[in-house]
Order: C-alpha cells, then structure tokens, then sequence
C-alpha cells in the first residue's frame, strides 16, 4: 500500500520545517527569516507502526503565486493530491494566517489539520485564543502547539492520523462575500458549470479567482473554454468593475479579511497589547538609515573576530597534530610508495584541510545565530536603498549572507525574489561570496604569509569579494531585461537562539566539509600526489603535475605566480579545498611554501582563488536554477575578472614595491 | 470626514485604515496576502526619508519599500 501523503503548508517562517523535522527526525534548514525552505523536501514519520510521507513546503502568503517557491508550494497543493494537508499558522498573527487557510478551504482541499503553532509568543503576547471555539468555527481539527519547546506534537500527531484515517468529519467554512460580490460568483459559476474544468476544480474558486484576474486561471480557462469564453467571461468583469467603480480584487480582498475578523472575534481576544518595547528599539537601531550600518559593521566584524580568535588557534593544533601523527606513522611503512601516499599525500593533503574545520564550524556558528536571531530580514531593509543602486532588490542581500556558508543553497535560495531579473543577476554574483571552503583557504594562505595581521589581511580580500559581487550586479543588470519588483518584507520577531539548536545546526551545516575532505579532497589528494610523483618527482621537471602547470604557466606568470598555482587552481574547480591540499603536496610543508612565494604572490593566489570561478557544485545549482547558458556565462564572466584583478594586484604591488 | 493620503505620508506612531492599493494586479495581491488589504487598520512604527516604512498589520512587522508605500490608500484614524 503507497504510504499516505501529509502535505505542511503555511504562510513563510510560521514553522513548518520545525514540525517536519520534529515528525520526522531530519535536520531540514530551520531560520527566522521568511523564505528558508525554497524546494519541496520529503521525510518519513512512524505511528502506531504506519509509515506517512510528510512534505514540507515553502512558505506561501497565498495561493496567487510571485515567486518561485511559492509557486512550488501552489502546485503540489494544487496538483499533488496530498491525503492530509496540515496548514501551519502563526498564532500571533492570526488574522493574515486565515487568509491563506480560506483561499485553501475555497480551493475546497479536503482532509486538513491546522496546526495553530508559537502558542508560547502568542501568550507572551497576551493573545487568548479559545482553540475548541476556533475548531469549531472554522470546521477543522485545530491543534495548539509549540513546536520549537516540542509541546503538542503528540496531539497533532494523533489528529493527523484520525483525519489521514477519515474519522473526522470536516466541514471547512468558506468565506462569504457581499451579495453583489455573491450574485457576480453565481453568475460566473452558471457560465463555467458543465465544462471539463468545473470537473477539476471547484466552481465558487474558479469563479472568485477569475473576478481577482488571476493569471494561472485565466490560462486555465483560455485553455479549456477557449478565447471566445474567456473573453464574454471577462467583458462581464469589466462591467461588474465599472459599475462598481472599484477593481474586483481589492473589493474581494477587503470583505475577506472582514469575514476572517468576523471569524477571530469568536474565538480570540487581546489582553493587554503590551507593544513589544524591545523589538522595537531593535529595529529602530538595526534598520536605521545610519546607525544600522555601523551596527552591520559590527556584527560582520565580530562574526570575522570570532572565527579567527578561536578558530585559527584551533587550527594550528589541528595542522601540529596531523603533523606528529604523519611523523610518527612513516617509519612503520616500509613500503616507500605507499609511505609517501598515505603521510605526503592523504594526511600531508587531506589532513591539511581537515584541520580548517574548527574555523569551518565557527562560521557557520555564527552565521546561525544571526539567521534565527532575526537579523537577516533586517539586513534586507537596511540595504534595500543601496543594492537598488547596484540593481539588486534589498532581499538579495540573504543569498548573499549565505553564500558566506555555502553557494549551493545560496543560488537556490534567490527563488524567494519576486523577480526573475533581480533572480538572475543576484544568482550571477553569488559565487564571488567567499563559502566556507574559500575561508579555509583564504585563512591558510594568509596564516602563511601575513603571521599577526593574518586577520586584517583575510578581512581584505572579503571586501573585495564583496566589492566585486556588488560591481557586477550593477554591470550585469544593465544586460538583463526586466524591471525590478517592489519591496516588502515581514519583519520576524526576534528570538534568542538555544544554544544546543545552534550547535546542531552548525553541525549539520560544517559536516558536509568534513565528508568533502574524506571523499572529494582524500580522491584530489591521492590524485594529486600521483600526478605529482610519476613518472618522476617533482622537481625533475618531468612529472605529471609539471607538464600539466607548464601548460598554463605562461598565463599564470601574467599574474606574479607559477605553475604550482595553476595546478592547484585547477584542481580547486572541483572543489576550493583542493587548492590547500594540492599546495600541501607539491610543496610538502606550511614553511616550504612561504620559502617560495613572496606575501604579493599569496595574496595575489588568494584574491584570484577566492574571485576565480564557482565550484562544480555551484555550476550546477546555477544551471538548475536557470539554465546552461546562464551557468557558462557566469563561470566564463569569473575567470575574467578574476584573471584581471590578479593581474591588476600583482602589478601595482611590484610597481608600489611590496 | 478624514482626508485620503497614502501611507508614505504617515508619521511614526500613526494609525489608518487602508482604502485604496493603487498600482498593478500583481503588486495589489501580493500586499493583500501579505495582510494589507481595504479595511485594514496598520500602524507605522518607523519611517525614515529614504528607507521602507515599517508597519504593522494583522499582527505582523512589515517593511515596505518607499514606492509601494505611495501607493497604499490610507485613511488617519
Ligand atoms: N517562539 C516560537 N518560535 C518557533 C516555534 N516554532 C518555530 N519557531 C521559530 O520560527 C522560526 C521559523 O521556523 P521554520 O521552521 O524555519 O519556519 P518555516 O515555516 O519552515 O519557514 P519558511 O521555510 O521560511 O517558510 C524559527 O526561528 C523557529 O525557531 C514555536 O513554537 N515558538
Ligand atoms: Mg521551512
């Protein structure tokens, strides 16, 4: 028997992938922004010895798509036959909440579960809510809980499976207009009644999102009724409008949330409104035209203190230990091939790049605590005035933040953009965001060369990064055709995030460069080591590695470096990682390393590692997220800039005499 | 009776119902779901001159950028 389909739709941040993981046992992305879940995801949950497949959806304020993950939400509720649909809604902001839940209920989706969630900010709030009172009057099981503390998932649950089992009678309460709006609904259904798509769909829906001029529907309709119906459907609009002097969609609109405020007042009541005085001195701060700028730049500047205060000594002890234990395993291998492959090779390479993770760890640390603190959201509004300069939206400062972490969901994350130019383009730039892969590099070379300003001189090379992504947003929107959607964002409310929440999410974030280094970096590092010690050594000029980096030396010599460089550049397009641990081989130690090369010359393999092009990975979200044309002009577009900006340091370096 | 002025006029601390959304289908839905909508009573809690304005409307903080928010109807209350 196929296992039955319970579907979580809600509005953006009210806590969807919190219940899913709490049903399921996952780790799915949890932030306090809206827009974090962006694809649908599937997980499994047990009871009562029944398996049901949960999907989480991205979060939706309606059922009228704008963005692409509200449009992957609209069609699996549309389309996707879900046996139970559990609507999450936020019980401190009931009153929008409903309106999605009434466009559900109109939509005349069966089988559903509101899961009535932040119980606990609801009544911090001093928000009273009669939940058997509210059931009753929106005819569906509604089940308080708090899924953040775990309380009341035992309860939905049990709910989920009655109704999953039929043995719950429903009867979802759908909204009623004024009677002109009602006679205009009836007339349209009589229109619409008999065809193939009354079938489908039901005709008080059809015909309330054909008075709002509902794009998908109106293609709905132009597909089954033709152009001719279409059109004696919509010439009938436009009289109702004049005569009404007023658009049918905002007439509909307003008694919708009057019918949900004539619903609310039957089972919900304020105490005292005791306005969040906090929050809101929060916000006058961190959106503050001046003052939330130098509040970014503190945050940012701590977050960078923190990961190279406690991360870098932990490195030095991680790279010391890897080293002690290479000494010491090399007399107990007296083959001398594989002595060279396992302590040159896999720890000289492998262990190299594993002993980044402490600061690996502490970024994505830190950049959990700013996301389910409530900053992200924040940051869009400061920066909204800027990027427009730039020609990005304000919200594409939040791929931008995550490229920190890691592109990949970066890219996928710009699917919350409301527009496919500002999409297009904030995707375009995100792989010059320096991931956590190009931190460890970036902190490796710096280590290397730079000693005690090792910080200062990381910071530089994110600004340039920075500086980079925003100029080339600003070049590239020039090219792309299009018009900028308009802004609005919900501001979250703030939380404090639990310690332990943090330390799992960090976990389930940085784990990834640890299985990286014991799959991707242990396969480069051996392959590297075998490139570079057949059919002779390195430094005979005969090895594979050389021939391969001569090829491109005369290209690297442009800028100030050598064919060293190329061959760990080359390797890095696998993965970033690469470039330490092909450095680690080739030259054999930390010290070798800063014997070879100038402070210019790791600066400049720096900037050009960090600037140079997006990793196999990131090719790939960006040609899923649009196409293979897009991904090839990004990557074409990096190598350029990069190639440019390496040779542009390295000449003004030599010519200012450093 | 109360004069009709859009939102980007209101000063901090004021409250309104909303009226009226100008502009296209798609920016008028789009704030509708998000919990603006005729009849609805918002706050600005901030507003600076070049930035969004900050308000809030059914129970939820929204910043909305400057040129949406000379769109948004409003009468005082
Ligand atoms: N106070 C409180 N916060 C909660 C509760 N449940 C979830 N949260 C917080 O709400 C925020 C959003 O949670 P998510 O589970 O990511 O929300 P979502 O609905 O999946 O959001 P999108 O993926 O953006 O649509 C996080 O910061 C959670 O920690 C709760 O019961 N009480
Ligand atoms: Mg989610």
């Amino acid at each position: 028997m196929a296992m039955k389909v319970i579907a979580l739709a809600g509005n953006p941040n009210v806590g969807k992938t919190t219940i899913f993981n709490a049903l399921t046992g996952m780790h799915q992305h949890v932030g306090n922004w809206p827009g974090v879940t962006v694809e649908k995801k599937e997980g499994v949950f047990e009871y009562g010895g029944e398996r049901f497949l949960v999907v989480d959806l991205p979060g939706t304020y309606s059922l009228t798509a704008h963005s692409i993950d509200e449009l992957v939400a609209r069609n699996f509720l549309l389309n996707g036959n879900p046996d139970v649909v559990v609507n999450v809604v936020d019980a401190t902001s009931i009153l929008r909440n409903l309106y999605l839940t009434m466009e559900i209920f109109e939509m005349g989706l069966k089988n559903i579960v509101i899961a009535l969630n932040k119980i606990d900010l609801a009544e911090k709030k001093g928000i009273r809510i009669d939940v058997g009172k509210m059931s009753k009057v929106l005819g569906v099981p509604v089940v308080p809980l708090s899924a953040k503390k775990g309380e009341g998932l035992g309860e939905l649950k049990e709910a989920i499976i009655r109704v999953a089992h039929g043995e719950v009678e429903e009867n979802p309460i759908i909204p009623h207009y004024d009677p002109e709006v009602e006679r205009e609904i009836e007339h349209i259904s009589r229109v619409l009644e008999g065809t193939k798509l009354a079938s489908k769909y039901p005709l008080r829906w059809l015909a309330i999102k054909l008075l709002q001029r509902d794009e998908e529907v109106i293609k709905l309709v132009e597909r089954y009724l033709g152009k001719e119906g279409l059109e004696s459907v919509m010439t009938h609009i436009n009289e109702v409008e004049e005569r009404y002097g007023k658009a049918m969609d905002l007439v509909i609109a307003g008694q919708k949330y009057e019918f949900i405020d004539g619903l609310t007042h039957e089972f919900m009541s304020y105490g005292q409104a005791s306005g969040d005085v906090l929050a809101d001195q929060l916000d006058r701060l961190l959106i503050h035209p001046v003052y939330g700028f130098i509040a970014m730049a503190i945050v940012f500047y701590g977050v960078f203190k923190f990961v190279f205060a406690f991360g870098l000594p932990l490195q030095n002890w991680l790279a010391e230990a890897f080293t002690l234990f290479g000494n010491w395993l090399a007399p107990h291998i007296a083959n001398q091939a594989l002595r060279g492959l396992i302590v040159d090779g896999i720890i000289g390479g492998v262990g190299m790049v594993l002993s980044f993770f402490p600061l690996v760890f502490l970024l994505f640390f830190a950049l959990s605590f700013l996301e389910d603190f409530g900053y992200m959201a924040r940051v869009a509004v400061l920066m909204e005035g800027i990027l427009r300069k730039f020609g990005l939206p304000g919200k594409s400062i939040i791929p931008l933040i995550l490229g920190l972490g890691c592109n990949v969901p970066a890219v996928m994350s710009t699917r919350t953009l409301d527009d496919e130019k500002d999409r297009l383009v904030t995707m375009f730039v995100n792989p010059f965001i320096p991931c956590s892969a190009r931190l460890s590099v970036i902190s490796f070379l710096s280590a290397i060369f730079f000693g005690k300003d090792s910080a200062l001189v990381a910071a530089s090379i994110y600004v340039l990064a920075f500086a980079v992504a925003l100029g080339s947003a600003w070049l590239v929107s020039r090219f792309v055709s299009g018009e900028s959607s308009p802004f609005v964002i919900e501001l979250p409310e703030y939380l404090i995030p639990s310690g332990k929440s943090l330390l799992v999410h960090s976990w389930e974030r940085s784990k990834e460069f640890v299985q990286k280094a014991g799959t991707v970096i242990l396969l480069g590092a051996i392959f590297i080591w075998y490139l570079s010690n057949y059919p002779a050594p390195v430094g005979t000029g005969r090895s594979y590695a050389e021939q391969i980096g001569h090829f491109f030396e005369p290209y690297m010599r442009l800028m100030g470096l050598d064919w060293r460089a190329a061959v760990s550049l080359l390797f890095g397009i696998i993965a970033k990682e690469n470039v330490i641990s092909t450095l680690g081989v080739i030259y054999g130690s930390p010290e070798a390393i800063r014997d070879a090369m100038t402070p210019l010359q790791g600066y400049v393999l720096m900037a050009v590692t960090t600037l140079y092009i997006p990793c196999i990975a990131t090719i790939g979200a960006i040609k899923a997220e649009s196409n293979w044309k897009w991904a090839a002009l990004t990557t074409a577009y990096m190598i350029t800039v990069a190639s440019i900006i390496g040779i542009l340091i390295w000449h003004l370096g030599i010519a200012l005499g450093w | 009776m109360d004069m009709i002025v859009p939102l980007s006029e209101l000063k901090p601390g004021e409250s309104a119902v909303v009226v009226d959304i100008a502009g296209g289908s798609g920016l008028r839905s789009r704030l509708y779901a998000m919990g603006v909508a005729p009849g609805v009573i918002i706050r600005v809690l901030e507003k600076y001159q070049f930035g969004p304005v900050v308000v809030e409307a059914g129970g939820t903080r929204l910043a909305v950028g400057k040129g949406m928010s000379a769109k948004i109807l409003v009468r005082r209350l």
